[in-house]
């Protein structure tokens, strides 16, 4: 422990937490109300369990900030160890929702370990990579990588594809920061393509989707990406107003979740969303700050792994709204419905808060 | 921890900015996907997000009513209110429920079912007075909603219905008047786009427009209320009195062909034109829906039948006007005819001897006609038949006009001109011997019967006098004159004197005729008059069918004419011959 300088958290980013949440809150209000209201006749159902998760991630970031990360990282294969663990529980115990079986019921409380894995290979990755023996651009140091991203990749992607993609992209980050090399990526990134390719030729329902993409008008299953582009078009520059949007009124389905950024557009237009983009382009500016002061590596991918997370989540779920990408199920950091979701990504920028509290 | 951790590395750094660098090329290409999606697409978007939101209501404009010559009113609208619930706007259910119970008189149970019901919008009751409506509304509570529309209503039930007509669930015009003057009297209806949600309910207070509806013009037709009802009444006593079928009225101005009255008794009610006046049980929807065809018939229009001896005034206008016969010719009549190989009966056998064209007409002798026609000739006969319109629907304003069953005429030997010439083997509707006889009594112009005289605005202006087609020169003015002398007669002194009214010259003929298949011994007995002689205004025709006991035409129908002109008359302003100069 390096007890000859105390220095602060970044006040940047603990600032961007804070509004990118409370902006959350009131976007997801305003998203939520109608189906909370028809649903639940109570408009505030979705918010007031997203505020009691977010309450309680509020707490648990600022005790992980407190804490050195190194314990933690310490700690991280047993994270990992309870995430597998979790994630196979799931498979068995889960309670479904929309034919996905995601969740883990505990009284009154669900949650959803796909959430947690994430965090769990953010502090894993990084503890393999610094007890791996040997130069890190060797094959070995990548593939250890690789091989211990699989198995939890493999388990949260039998029923969560786009959160699986997430955490292979985390991995791919950790690597390609962590190997001295460029040119290997070129062929990484080939290879990947490829894969993506072949993986999308194997299942005819992969082509429909993107043939979904190319033209949603046409299909039945582009109501929900058309919807998404109806509200964003009728956004226009600067929104009909915060709550005035229509498209949330079952037009846009389960406008809290994934579409939640189409609601953004419409209500805020497109000022308002690129206001939620710069907050984005904040948060992710400061951790890669955070990450390139780190002291040690570990804190550096801990962090440059956060910094992956977030920015893929966004920008992928943006692509996916704005019908820029394939459809595929990811949510808007921090502002989507999701209290495992918001509660480990707060407990993320507690880590990111840790580690930027010993840089240099 | 007692490891020593490894280096963050300069090139860990770069690689670190170099992903930071790629994600913020990534944003910043989103954003410029969203510029292009909100700013240039934006247009296409919105528009057909609007189409998704906006529903547009109906507002059923009124429908225009129908007044009689009098202004008195035949068809009008009656504002009715639906009450509906929603559930979800209900803020205090006990109160809604003891309103719905003291108001609409339902029971609580089911009120509380459907204030309790959550379903986007509840029907609690329709058909509801305006007044109850109202007195709902003032209640003003929340969740509670009226509706108004219109409901069609006949203030007069069963009179005059198969003219004026009914309309359906839409207020479309279904038979009559209703639908003949659809366009006039629809009207425009109104609508109120809303804005709702992807259940399709209405959400409050935004962007509500409104398009007000139009009302339909008033129409204002030739019958009036009280003759339609005194005829009415008579048809009423003669079907009672003769145990008839039924019994059809007309009475018409044969001068503009404007219709005073059309009654086919027995009328049904036009306030419930769908119930039958027998017993349906048993019968399938088919069956049903036939009989109720059958029952909104106007037999005046939408029947052919035999005219019988009533035709005579047609094979006597062609002879006359072609000269092949004079008032004067000799006749004599062994109570039948031969034509060709077959003996045609005159209706008396025993003959009528020796007689003049005049006498033969009084004694509707059939051999007279027969030869009338048969001088005539086929060829001749089918002119005539053809240029007084006979071949041709009448063009009356009511919809489903009967056409002309008729020989052809090459098919047309000279038995069948022999049974032509009175009036057999062949149908017309009423609505068209009526029109005919117009013609050859009103000086020889072809008038188009029609009920509907003006359109009116809703303050009773003239928007629009509707005119029918005339045609000049059908008969000559001096033929016309002998046949309403030779007419006149045959009330006066002939088959027809029941018709005979002291002070009144009325002139007419009479008809009893046998319906197919003869054996089975029915008839359709009429009578057709019109007055006054010289100059006639009114004509009727009265056809009582398959009357039981004595069924001649001059016996039974004669002095329904009679009792109806009796009173008609007088009413109308037609001065009574002691009256004059």
């Amino acid at each position: 422990m390096r007890k000859e300088k105390e220095k602060k958290i970044d006040g940047t980013l603990l600032v961007t937490v804070w509004i990118l949440l409370g902006l959350g809150l009131v976007i997801l209000y305003s998203a939520s109300a109608y189906n909370g209201r028809v649903r639940f006749h109570d408009p505030a159902y979705y918010f007031k369990k997203q505020l009691f998760a977010s309450a309680l991630g509020v707490i648990g970031m600022y005790a992980v900030a407190k804490i050195d990360y190194r314990r933690l990282f310490a700690l991280a294969p047993w994270f990992y160890a309870a995430s597998l663990a979790l994630s196979t529980a799931v498979l068995f115990f889960g309670s479904e929702y929309n034919g996905s079986k995601r969740w883990l019921k505990l009284g009154p409380l669900s949650f959803q370990p796909s959430e947690f894995a994430k965090m769990a290979v953010i502090l894993f990755l990084p503890w393999v990579m610094e007890h791996t023996k040997g130069r890190p651009d060797s094959l070995w140091f990548m593939t250890k990588a690789v091989l211990c991203t699989l198995p939890i990749a493999a388990l949260v992607g039998s029923n969560n594809l786009s959160t699986a993609i997430i955490l292979l992209g985390i991995c791919a980050f950790l690597i390609f920061i962590s190997h001295p090399g460029y040119l290997p990526f070129l062929g990484i990134g080939g290879a990947g393509i490829g894969f993506i390719a072949v993986f999308l030729m194997m299942e005819s329902y992969r082509l429909e989707r993107l043939a979904i993409w190319r033209n949603p008008e046409a299909y039945e299953k582009g109501f929900q990406t058309i919807q998404g582009l109806y509200a964003i078009g009728s956004g226009r520059i600067f929104g009909c107003g915060l709550g005035k949007g229509l498209q949330k009124l079952g037009f846009v389905p389960e406008a809290q979740n994934d579409m939640i950024f189409s609601i953004i557009c419409e209500e805020g237009g497109l000022f308002g969303a690129c206001l939620v983009i710069a907050v984005f382009a904040v948060l992710i500016w400061r951790l890669m700050v955070i990450s390139i002061h780190a002291r040690d590596l570990g804190g550096a991918l801990i962090a440059g792994g956060i910094m992956g997370h977030i920015a893929l989540q966004v920008i992928l779920n943006i692509a996916v709204v704005t019908n820029t990408i394939p459809n595929t199920g990811i949510t808007l950091p921090f502002i989507s419905y999701g209290g495992t979701s918001v509660l480990f990504l707060l407990g993320e920028m507690g880590l990111a808060l840790s580690v930027s509290r010993d840089t240099d | 921890m007692g490891y020593s951790m490894r280096k963050n590395k300069t090139y860990h750094r770069k690689k670190t900015v170099l992903l930071w660098v790629l994600c913020m090329g990534m944003m910043v290409g989103l954003a410029g996907r969203l510029v292009y999606l909100c700013v240039f697409r934006s247009v296409y978007y919105s528009e057909k997000a609007d189409d998704l939101h906006e529903r547009e209501r109906g507002i059923k404009a009124a429908r225009g009513r129908i007044l009689d010559a009098n202004g008195e009113v035949l068809a009008a609208n009656r504002t009715v209110c639906t009450i509906s619930v929603i559930h979800s706007q209900i803020e205090e259910p006990e109160a809604v429920i003891a309103m719905l119970v003291k108001e609409l008189g339902i029971s609580e149970e089911t009120a509380r079912k459907r204030v309790e019901k959550r379903s986007s919008i509840e029907r609690v009751k329709t058909n509801v007075d305006k007044k109850t409506g109202d007195t709902i509304r003032s209640y003003g509570y929340a969740g509670v909603k009226v509706d108004e529309d219109f409901k069609r209503y006949y203030p007069k039930g069963k009179l005059a219905s198969r003219v004026i007509g009914f309309t359906g669930g839409d207020n479309q015009g279904i038979i009559g008047l209703e639908v003949e003057y659809e366009e006039i009297l629809k009207g425009i209806n109104g609508k109120i786009l809303t804005t709702t949600d992807a259940r399709g309910i209405e959400q409050n207070g935004i962007g509500e427009s409104r398009q007000e509806p139009v009302a339909g013009r008033d129409l204002k037709v030739s019958l009036d209320v009280n003759i339609q009802a005194y005829c009415q009444q008579a048809a009423e006593k003669a079907m009672a009195e003769k145990q008839a079928d039924s019994v059809s009225i007309l009475l018409m101005n044969p001068q503009n062909g404007e219709i005073y009255a059309c009654v086919n008794v027995p009328e049904f009610d036009l306030n419930d034109p769908f119930t039958l006046q027998q017993d349906t049980t048993g019968l399938s929807e088919k069956e049903i829906q036939d009989l109720l065809n059958q029952m909104w018939r106007n037999a005046c229009i939408n029947d052919t039948y035999e005219p019988g001896s009533t035709f005579k005034i047609i094979t006597m206008s062609a002879g006359l006007s072609e000269g092949v016969v004079s008032p004067n010719d000799s006749f004599f009549c062994p109570g039948y005819k031969i034509v060709e190989d077959r003996r045609i009966h005159c209706h008396k056998r025993t003959g009528h001897g020796a007689e003049n064209f005049v006498q033969g007409a009084q004694n509707s002798c059939n051999p007279v006609f027969i030869e009338v026609g048969l001088r005539l000739g086929v060829e001749k006969f089918c002119d005539y038949f053809r240029n007084f319109g006979l071949m041709e629907k009448t063009g009356i304003d009511l919809p489903g006009e009967a056409s002309t069953i008729m020989h052809k005429e090459e098919n047309i030997g000279e038995v069948e001109l022999a049974t032509m010439a009175f009036g057999q083997s062949f149908q017309i509707t009423p609505i068209r011997l009526a029109a005919t006889v117009s013609a050859l009594v009103n000086g020889g112009k072809m008038v188009t019967p029609h009920v509907a005289t003006d359109v009116l605005d809703e303050e009773g202006n003239v928007v629009k006098h509707l005119n029918f087609p005339e045609k000049e020169g059908v008969l000559s003015e001096e033929t016309s004159r002998t046949v309403r002398e030779i007419l006149e007669s045959v009330v006066s002194e002939g088959s027809g004197k029941n018709a005979y009214l002291e002070g009144y010259s009325i002139g007419g003929k009479t008809a009893t005729s046998q319906t197919l298949p003869r054996s089975a011994n029915r008839y359709i007995s009429s009578f057709l008059g019109f007055t006054p002689a010289e100059h006639p205004t009114v004509l009727g025709l009265c056809i009582i069918r398959n009357p039981q006991g004595v069924y001649y035409g001059g016996t039974i129908c004669a002095p329904v004419i009679r009792d109806i002109f009796s009173n008609v008359l007088p009413y109308l302003g037609i001065g009574h011959n002691s009256q004059e100069t």
